[in-house]
């Protein structure tokens, strides 16, 4: 790949012309450009930066949690650090690297000029951006402190009268708002602007899976925005909407709230099998087996997975057929999922394959969130869940799936399109020796944890006293922590310097059969000059196809060659 | 190749951990019969899960074994059969998660007493009120005799914990015993156990409800039904006694210090010296 000029001229005058946008654009441009590329590179910029933030945080939380009774961090200063740690991993790191993907490779896999609303998107990328501002900008006042999900009463104003509780509120709200507007946008999009051809049965995984996810998010982010809300009334104005006994009910927050953070893991989740898919489907140069059954599970798990919520709920005073209900839709989930991880293994497994960076981290991703997924299942049975929630194994669950879905797979998905979003080739070196210190780093900091938790140790305390038999699990776990976050700081100082020092990346350099891949990298402003005519479910491959076909009449007609591409 | 030493090395780390876990159980100490049956459930369910999460990661390793061979491409007639057989796999799991969840679910099986104590409601259970409130667990019993932090219950007889709340949600855990239950202001969350032998429970408070939740512990003492009859009598005179002291002292209107002896006050009192502690303690 490294033969490529720095210069290049386009290869491909019929398909494709202008100049490429990005790299030598200033920040005025990039702040009033309603362009969908320039606001998805915004977005992941920001989600790797949180990425950062997100680990060093947890790093934290472990160092204090190191030995027992240990004075690192004050309790008020690991309540702030674990509620900040909270939002930005879910929030800021996790969700806009869905949706950012979405959002930049989505109109390009549809053959499109751009989004249908890019307005409302743009406005969405500032609410979002806002919505970080405040959160960090707390940390020169009062921080949140009432826990990663600030449970009323304790997020009253009775119990917390300080003000970091308003900004989780304000910030939440403002970055949930932010990617309801470009889950909007991104909706539309898929809807009015496929290109001609493009019916929904040849559409790309990929957005099938953004379409699923756009419709979860226009369910659920309201529901959510309403609990905000009702709590910001509560706290400002005086309701009593989840005040304790005083006409309020304390677990409708619960039913709210739970029903977004589980429908952002379903999110998660299905956004990255279905980056994990099309980066399969590339590298083994076949189709996913079972392509529909694979689109049809990512539906089932958003819908299951959000019915799901009171799993979240056991210990608290429900009817018990709300538990019986919300265990066997996450049990059900075991049905989705496993016939995913089986089709997405057995097309590796039957054939070819060229192991590259994106492939590396994607098999990370799958193998790890397999832990996760299934370590969740245990605690979702009632009986087990009512010794396991709250302890430090569900949060090893947790974090395994989502350290698997979002930094793995995240990874994976942009070390893939990296070559489209920066015209530069990622360094295969350096994101093989992160990934295996990540690897390494994150099976230290969470397997112990596991043990941890069945010996009962509870979250969110900031100390432990000696003797209880989890001391060197924590230990362990903190050792691994630092390893993880060494490998973060590689992994994202990787996609820093290929940014300026990576090969420059050919328009198609992985052979994809989607058409992001027609179009230059970076793509021009307008994407694509010719809008592409779509005849099966590999458009891409169609017309390499067809312009060899053009190349080898042309060379037939006239004795002297002439080069494509 | 990195991959596959990697992905190696994890399956050795599972293994490691398969072992060690071996070594403990979720409640070794359990205390009433609807724990035991929890651990027997959550050993099957740790065997199932090792068991899914080796497979499915031979399988990614044995998929991302480099190979130089071509595979022949098109005919999927076999992967299509071992599909079935993997839903087929998936539905039978299924079923018997289903099955065995529903019967090993403690928190609807009410156990029966054995044993008989007064102060017994008319269905044969001691039924104690218990109210969280930060940082402290208050335990009323039914004969007007109230603790902190530490519940007395006789063995043998089924208790029916009432949990309530004064301020935030705090969660009610006892591992050995219970196992988790919130207690939620204005609204009730009822636990039933029956511990058989005498022995001591402890746990910690499992919802962050504050500053001083890392404090916050219950701890259960399973004493002998007459035990426990002379605890209550004596915790009931001990209240009287600080009752008739402060009265004595005309404390309602001068909210002077009580300084007696009694259990009770000792206790309140301790839970003073805890607040305070933990009050400096954040400053």
């Amino acid at each position: 790949m490294s033969s490529y000029p720095t210069t290049m001229p386009p290869t491909r005058p019929e398909v494709s012309s202008g100049v490429s946008t990005g790299a030598e654009a200033g920040w005025r441009q990039i702040a009033a450009s309603p362009d969908h590329k320039v606001i998805s590179l915004v977005l992941l910029t920001t989600a790797f930066g949180s990425l950062f933030l997100a680990a060093l945080e947890l790093l934290l939380l472990r160092v204090q949690l190191a030995v027992p009774e240990n004075v690192f961090l004050s309790a008020v200063t690991f309540d702030r650090l674990l509620s900040v740690y909270g939002e930005t991993a879910i929030f800021l790191f996790a969700l806009p690297l869905c949706i950012g993907l979405f959002y930049y490779v989505v109109p390009l896999m549809v053959g499109a000029r751009g989004t249908a609303l890019p307005r409302v998107g743009q406005t969405g990328l500032w609410l979002f951006l806002f919505g970080g501002i405040v959160l960090y900008a707390s940390f020169l006042f009062t921080p949140p402190e009432a826990g990663i999900n600030p449970l009323p009463p304790l997020s009253e104003l009775t119990f917390t009268p300080n003000n970091g509780v308003d900004v989780w509120i304000a910030s939440t709200g403002m970055i949930v708002l932010g990617l309801l507007l470009l889950s909007i946008d991104l909706l539309t999009t898929i809807y009015n602007l496929r290109a001609p051809g493009m019916a929904w049965r040849r559409a790309p995984i990929f957005v099938w899976a953004a379409a699923i996810v756009t419709w979860l998010m226009l369910f659920v982010a309201p529901v959510f925005l309403a609990a905000l809300t009702m709590l910001m009334i509560d706290r400002k104005l005086g309701g009593t909407f989840f005040a304790g006994g005083a006409g309020g009910a304390p677990l409708l927050w619960q039913h709210m709230s739970y029903i977004f953070f589980t429908a952002s893991y379903m999110i998660i989740a299905s956004s990255i099998l279905a980056a994990i898919s099309e980066i399969i489907q590339t590298f083994t140069r076949r189709q996913v087996l079972n392509r529909k059954v694979v689109i049809a599970s990512m539906a089932a798990i958003a819908v299951l997975g959000t019915l799901a919520w009171t799993q979240n709920m056991i210990t608290a005073p429900l009817p018990s057929g709300w538990k019986y209900f919300a265990m066997l839709m996450s049990i059900s989930l075991i049905v989705p999922f496993g016939l995913i991880f089986y089709n997405l293994i057995a097309t590796i497994s039957a054939s070819d394959f060229h192991m590259r960076a994106p492939l590396r981290y994607a098999m990370g991703a799958l193998s790890l969130a397999s832990i996760g997924l299934a370590a969740e299942v245990a605690q979702s049975t009632i009986a087990v869940g009512t010794q396991l929630q709250h302890t430090y194994d569900a949060w090893a669950a947790t974090h395994f799936a989502l350290i698997g879905f979002a930094l793995f797979g995240g990874l994976a998905a942009v070390s893939y399109w990296y070559p489209k979003m920066t015209g530069r080739m990622l360094n295969e070196d350096r994101a093989k020796i992160s990934f295996g210190v990540m690897l390494a780093g994150t099976l230290i900091a969470l397997l112990p944890l596991f043990g941890a938790g069945v010996e009962g140790q509870v979250t969110d305390s900031y100390r432990y006293v000696s003797g209880q038999g989890y001391d060197l699990f924590n230990l362990t776990s903190t050792i691994g922590t630092l390893i993880l976050f060494v490998g973060v700081v590689m992994a994202v100082g990787n996609l820093i310097k290929s940014r300026t020092e990576g090969a420059v990346a050919p328009p198609d350099p992985w052979r994809g059969d989607s058409l992001e891949w027609l179009a230059l990298s970076p793509p021009v402003g307008h994407n694509f000059d010719v809008l592409p005519d779509v005849r099966g479910t590999q458009p891409m491959r169609d017309i390499r196809d067809a312009l060899a076909r053009l190349d080898a009449e042309a060379g037939a007609k006239a004795d002297e060659p002439q080069s494509v591409a | 190749m990195s991959l596959f030493i990697a992905l190696a090395g994890f399956l050795t780390g599972m293994g490691a951990f398969a072992g060690s876990a071996m070594a403990f159980s979720l409640n070794p100490d359990a205390g009433s019969p609807g724990i035991e049956k929890v651990n027997t459930f959550h050993w099957i369910i740790f065997i199932v899960i090792v068991i899914a999460i080796v497979v499915i990661n031979l399988a990614i390793l044995r998929a991302a074994r480099p190979r130089t061979r071509h595979v022949k491409t098109g005919d999927s007639s076999s992967t299509g059969s071992q599909l079935k057989v993997g839903i087929g796999l998936g539905v039978v799991a299924l079923a018997i998660f289903v099955t065995a969840t529903v019967f090993s679910d403690q928190s609807r099986v009410v156990p029966v007493s054995t044993e008989t104590v007064a102060g017994m409601s008319e269905s044969k259970q001691l039924e104690i009120t218990t109210t969280g409130s930060q940082w402290l667990w208050r335990f009323e019993y039914p004969n007007g005799a109230f603790t902190y932090h530490r519940l007395v219950v006789p063995a043998g007889v089924t208790v029916a914990l009432e949990l309530m709340s004064s301020d935030v949600i705090h969660g009610w855990n006892v591992p050995s015993l219970t196992g988790k239950a919130d207690a939620v202001p204005g609204q009730s969350n009822w636990v039933y156990f029956r511990a058989d032998e005498e022995g001591v429970h402890s746990g910690r408070a499992s919802i962050l409800s504050g500053q001083g939740y890392d404090t916050m512990e219950a701890m259960v003492e399973v004493v002998s039904p007459a035990d426990y009859e002379s605890f209550i009598q004596q915790q009931k005179r001990d209240i009287q006694e600080a009752q008739d002291t402060v009265e004595k002292q005309g404390a309602p209107d001068a909210g002077a210090p009580v300084t007696d002896n009694s259990p009770a006050a000792v206790e309140a009192n301790k839970q003073d010296e805890l607040e305070a502690t933990a009050k400096k303690e954040d400053q």
